[in-house]
């Protein structure tokens, strides 16, 4: 009985589609977390701060008994993950206590009741330990856990694109220094000030200090035309990782569309079989319609 | 009785040459015509609201703004009935009710436009006192006419629709980061620059500016701060940099659709072995509504003539095989 109920619970909070439940579970999570990082915000600005006080802190109060009790369950019924042959009921619990979301589960709840016990402790930490709750929202969004895995594929190119822009920092940070050094020792003095406008001058094409003399506006003129290529080149990069994970994609799904259409017509099992498949590899109705169309025209070019 | 129905048909066809100039499905030169007229009005339009916004000029020309605008409304109006009246033929075959082509014009996007740009004109007729600023950003909304003549309207609205994932996520991406970048200068940097980061929302104001120009007009003070800002122009690159792969690779799948669909109606043109007059002109104008460039139709039918070739040359092997032992027999 508290097995099945064990599990029961484990599939709702895993999302998985068999219960309706698990769709109500993720609206409220999803709810509260907005609710209270607009709370957050708001609770920011003084004047609403002084008029609503006692209203954020018992908001405060309650999203920490649900955010707990949300953690509780999740702990306590991911030990039906794994039997006893496959490690215990404490290997699962384990694996989501120390996973992303589980470490962000723990910290965006537990240091309220830090407080609790040490009313000394410094609370603008505990401000932004609570903004970290949005990032629970990114369970939900699996197009986003695909994006940084379409960037950490890419990461190699990533890595030259930053070594670029470190290297184009330096240059520009020390020749300015250089040139404008004496100039304006206030905005220029050190490398390290420069190197504050030259990243500044790299991503907005244009500085936040205008340079004085002919040097310094011709490194400035360079330095933004650095930022343009290095766009261009993070651009580049982005737009290839994800063309790659959809040729991926397209791939495995194009491979299961040949053997639908060798025998020439699509039965209603096999049109389901696509649509699921579509919705896991996340392939738009466009890019299905246009594969659909290339392989009925390859078969009927061999016929 | 014959003359009411020979009357009947000939107000149809009258009604059907109406809805196929203003729809433009069959390209002739009529609907061509009609297609510039309106075109150049809706552009002549534009520039006369600009005009008409600079002071000097305005004074000027008064009456001739005026008139100009009350015989282009009048046009419009005309275009607007004729619209209606002869959309009612779009599904009477099928359907057999007018109002379900006039139905769905008056509740399409260009239905709702031709509509907007045009009523609120009369409306200051009848009602002299309504500002007419509000008239005028509604005269604006004319320049959305053209949009009927060109695709790139439509293409990025159905490729926006088709990448919905994608871009839900970079805005999601972009949500997250603002709340927690301008949460965190607001948190370290809110003690040191009261002014400019008085509270969340007005890091928020700063965090956008710094998305979209790559510097938010404020330098930070503090270290945190330094590393914060210089953090957040880099995410400012590669939130740039996704939201443009996002629509890229949204082209692409488009365009795919695109040759897939024309090499198809290419394929069911060749499959008879000849091209008729007809079928030509049903191919040019399926590259017109495709808006595929020449080169790449070129290149389709090229494939396609190598293809016929390989398999025409498979297809003679195969034949003489079969027959080179009945030629030696014979002989």
């Amino acid at each position: 009985m508290i097995a099945t109920l064990k599990t029961t619970l484990m599939e709702i909070l895993e999302g998985s589609p068999k219960h309706r439940a698990s769709r109500y579970v993720e609206l409220a999570i999803t709810v509260v977390v907005l609710v209270n990082c607009s709370a957050v915000v708001l609770d920011s600005v003084p004047e609403i701060h002084a008029v609503y006080k006692d209203f954020f802190h018992e908001l405060e109060f309650w999203s920490v008994m649900f955010f707990t009790a949300e953690y509780i369950s999740r702990v306590w019924s991911l030990g039906a993950k794994y039997d006893h042959e496959n490690g215990g009921s404490w290997k699962g619990r384990l694996q989501y206590i120390f996973s992303p979301f589980g470490l962000i589960d723990f910290f965006a709840t537990m240091p309220h009741y830090l407080h609790v016990f040490f009313p000394t402790l410094d609370l603008r930490i505990l401000r932004v330990l609570r903004l970290l709750r949005i990032l629970k929202l990114s369970r939900y969004n699996t197009a986003l856990q695909d994006l940084f895995l379409a960037i950490h594929s890419e990461r190699k190119a990533f890595g030259s694109a930053v070594f670029l822009l470190t290297i184009a920092t330096i240059v520009s940070a020390s020749l300015m220094y250089f040139a404008e050094g004496h100039a304006q020792p206030d905005l220029f003095g050190t490398i390290p000030h420069s190197i504050y406008w030259a990243i500044v001058t790299i991503t907005s094409g244009s500085g936040n200090v205008v340079a004085i003399t002919k040097a310094g506006e011709a490194i400035a003129l360079t330095t933004g035309f650095l930022g343009l290529c290095m766009a261009a080149i993070v651009t580049g990069i982005v737009a290839s990782a994800f063309t790659n994970q959809v040729a991926r994609k397209k791939a495995a799904f194009e491979a299961q569309l040949r053997t639908v259409f060798s025998d020439g017509y699509m039965s209603e099992d096999e049109q389901d079989t696509l649509k699921r498949l579509q919705a896991h590899y996340r392939l738009s109705d466009m890019q299905v319609e246009a594969m659909m169309l290339s392989v009925k025209n390859k078969s009927s070019a061999k016929h | 009785m014959t003359s009411i129905a020979h009357h009947q048909s000939s107000y149809r066809r009258m009604k059907q040459r109406a809805y196929e100039i203003m729809d433009g499905t069959v390209p002739d030169k009529y609907s061509h015509r009609v297609e510039i007229s309106i075109a150049l009005l809706v552009v002549a339009n534009v520039v006369a609201i600009i005009l008409e916004s600079v002071p000097q000029i305005h004074d000027r020309f008064t009456a001739e703004f005026h008139a100009f605008d009350v015989f282009s409304v009048m046009v419009f109006s005309v275009e607007f009935m004729v619209r209606v009246w002869s959309y009612g033929e779009k599904y009477l075959d099928e359907k057999g009710s007018q109002w379900e082509g006039r139905k769905e014009y008056l509740f399409s996007f260009y239905g709702i436009v031709d509509f907007v740009s045009t009523v609120p004109f009369y409306l200051q007729l009848f009602f002299p006192g309504a500002d007419l600023r509000i008239l005028r950003m509604f005269r604006l909304l004319r320049i959305f006419k053209l949009s009927r003549y060109n695709s790139a309207f439509d293409d990025m609205v159905a490729a926006i629709k088709s990448e919905k994932d994608s871009f839900s996520s970079a805005i999601f991406l972009l949500f997250i980061s603002c709340l927690l970048f301008s949460s965190l200068i607001y948190i370290i940097e809110g003690h040191d620059q009261p002014a400019v980061f008085p509270s969340i929302p007005a890091a928020m104001h700063w965090f956008v500016i710094t998305i979209v120009a790559g510097w938010g007009n404020v330098d930070p003070v503090t270290y945190f701060g330094t590393v914060l800002v210089i953090l957040t122009q880099i995410l400012s690159i590669a939130l740039a940099a996704i939201l443009t792969a996002v629509v890229a690779t949204a082209y692409t799948a488009q365009v795919e659709r695109r040759q897939a669909l024309y090499e198809m109606e290419v394929r069911a043109v060749l499959a008879d072995g000849v091209v008729t007059e007809e079928e030509q002109a049903k191919l040019k104008m399926m590259q017109a509504k495709l808006g595929m460039s020449d080169d790449q139709v070129q290149a389709i039918i090229h494939q396609m003539e190598e293809e016929k070739h390989i398999s025409d040359a498979k297809k003679t092997k195969a034949w003489e095989e079969k027959n080179t032992p009945q030629l030696q027999s014979q002989s």
